[in-house]
């Protein structure tokens, strides 16, 4: 698609040249987020010029989880100070974001993938497409298995939604398959994937996904979609 | 665009990163600042960085009405007066939030373009005299923009630091109007950059310098 028809080119700095794909991550605290960072770097960095935007409570817990994690070049990885506003940081304001995309794309672009992380936060907290121009949520089994039925913008509305830690659901006696037929009911066709980073089948898939993602960015065929704050939701009565 | 600009300058809701900075709070909480000295830290300030930050954002504003557009003497004179390098590096992501947002509202406007004489990247003051400039804005209502802000970023980033009811904020605010006049009276008298005040504080300036080192931090500055 020719930059002049993006319907979101206000949103971005003019550039000469085809920037890089924005994928944001996304989801409660505790869920893996840095862990998916940590195993797409991993995975993609060989293929891929990355890079690594963190949003934490504090500045850079996470920054430095991934920088000893040895996935990226530690200058690779920027964390962004968020107030103590990480959900304001990744929708209603994400001036800090952007100048920290922007500041990597110039410093080592021109780039193939940003990551950016957003701080752990609930299950109302997406990615504004004026940052990001897909994204991840991710839950984990280890939250209950209801978590998915019970919905939320980025459940089912996130380009991807990541059912993680799924090693560990013998002991939390969670049925992953139940928890992503749940999933996939609410999300009208969207993908979910169950993940464990123990699982190499599961990886592959999802860096598999990333690159789909990143061909139609290329290809001008991508478009970002908006979960929205809130899902639209109704309550039926008998 | 005449009446709704300036309320626009003030608002804490604009989307251009301000709720990343807490205009000095957290490195003073940092240093022992009690709930109770919040006050006495907003007259501080509207004696110290308000009085030389609306100064130079007005003289910025008058710099975007010439012909050709220069920053660049209260850019200049603005850095010397800011001498601590974590205060420069915050407004100058704070101005690069301003700037962002005027060259969406107002690409073309010749005050717009003229930031990018700005070097290397326009402070707050200087982004928010362009902006204002591009918004229609009076030098008085960008003065009083500039202090009302400097005391809303403390008072909210209070709510974060030093907990407690929101509504004192309002009262602080309001019982910090003589000393906010008193800021825009003296930032609407300087005339060049060159008399441009250099009113910072040592405190605030160590304040800074140990902020930055610090690793649990909430906010730029």
């Amino acid at each position: 698609m020719p930059e002049n028809q993006n319907p979101n080119q206000h949103f971005h700095e003019p550039l000469n040249q085809p920037r890089a794909l924005r994928i944001g991550v996304a989801g409660p605290v505790g869920t893996g987020k840095s862990s998916i960072l940590a195993t797409l770097c991993r995975t993609l960095a060989g293929e891929l010029s990355m890079a690594v935007v963190t949003n934490d409570i504090y500045t850079d817990e996470d920054a430095r989880f991934l920088r000893s994690a040895g996935v990226l070049p530690t200058e690779r990885i920027r964390a962004v100070e968020t107030g103590a506003c990480p959900h304001t940081a990744i929708r209603d304001d994400v001036s800090a974001n952007l100048d920290a995309v922007e500041d990597l794309e110039e410093a080592y672009g021109p780039l193939d993938l940003v990551l950016v992380e957003s701080g752990g936060d609930n299950l109302t907290a997406t990615f504004s497409p004026a940052l990001a121009d897909a994204q991840i949520f991710c839950i984990d089994v280890a939250g209950g298995g209801d978590v998915a039925r019970k919905g939320g913008p980025g459940i089912t509305g996130a380009d991807l939604l990541v059912v993680n830690k799924t090693d560990l659901a013998p002991h939390v006696e969670v049925d992953v398959a139940g928890m992503v037929t749940d999933a996939e009911a609410v999300r009208g066709g969207l993908p979910v994937l169950a993940l464990s980073k123990h699982d190499p089948s599961s990886v592959a898939a999802l860096a598999d996904w990333v690159r789909s993602v990143l061909a139609r960015h290329r290809a001008g065929s991508h478009v970002p979609t908006d979960p929205g704050p809130m899902a639209p939701h109704s309550h039926p009565h008998p | 665009m005449g009446a709704l600009g300036p309320l626009l300058l003030a608002d804490g809701r604009l989307p251009v990163g301000a709720y990343t900075y807490s205009a000095g709070l957290e490195p003073a909480v940092a240093a022992g600042l009690t709930r109770e000295r919040i006050p006495a830290l907003l007259r501080a300030r509207l004696r110290t960085t308000a009085v030389t930050e609306a100064a130079a954002a007005v003289l910025a504003l008058r710099a975007a009405g010439r012909d050709p557009v220069d920053y660049g003497p209260v850019q200049h004179a603005l850095q010397a007066r800011t001498p601590a390098a974590p205060l420069r590096a915050a407004s100058t992501t704070l101005g690069r939030g301003v700037h962002r947002l005027a060259r969406r509202l107002a690409p073309d406007h010749p005050a717009v373009r003229g930031l990018a004489t700005a070097h290397p990247r326009p402070l707050r003051p200087v982004a928010l005299g362009a902006l204002g400039a591009a918004l229609g804005t009076g030098e008085e209502e960008l003065a009083y923009a500039v202090v009302y802000d400097e005391l809303q970023t403390v008072t909210s980033a209070a709510l974060k630091l030093l907990p407690g009811d929101p509504l004192d904020s309002v009262a602080w605010i309001l019982a910090a109007e003589p000393d906010a006049a008193d800021a825009v009276a003296t930032a609407l008298a300087v005339t060049t950059p060159d008399t441009l005040p250099a009113r910072t504080a040592p405190l605030t300036e160590q304040w800074a310098l140990d902020h930055e080192r610090s690793e649990r931090r909430l906010f730029l500055a």
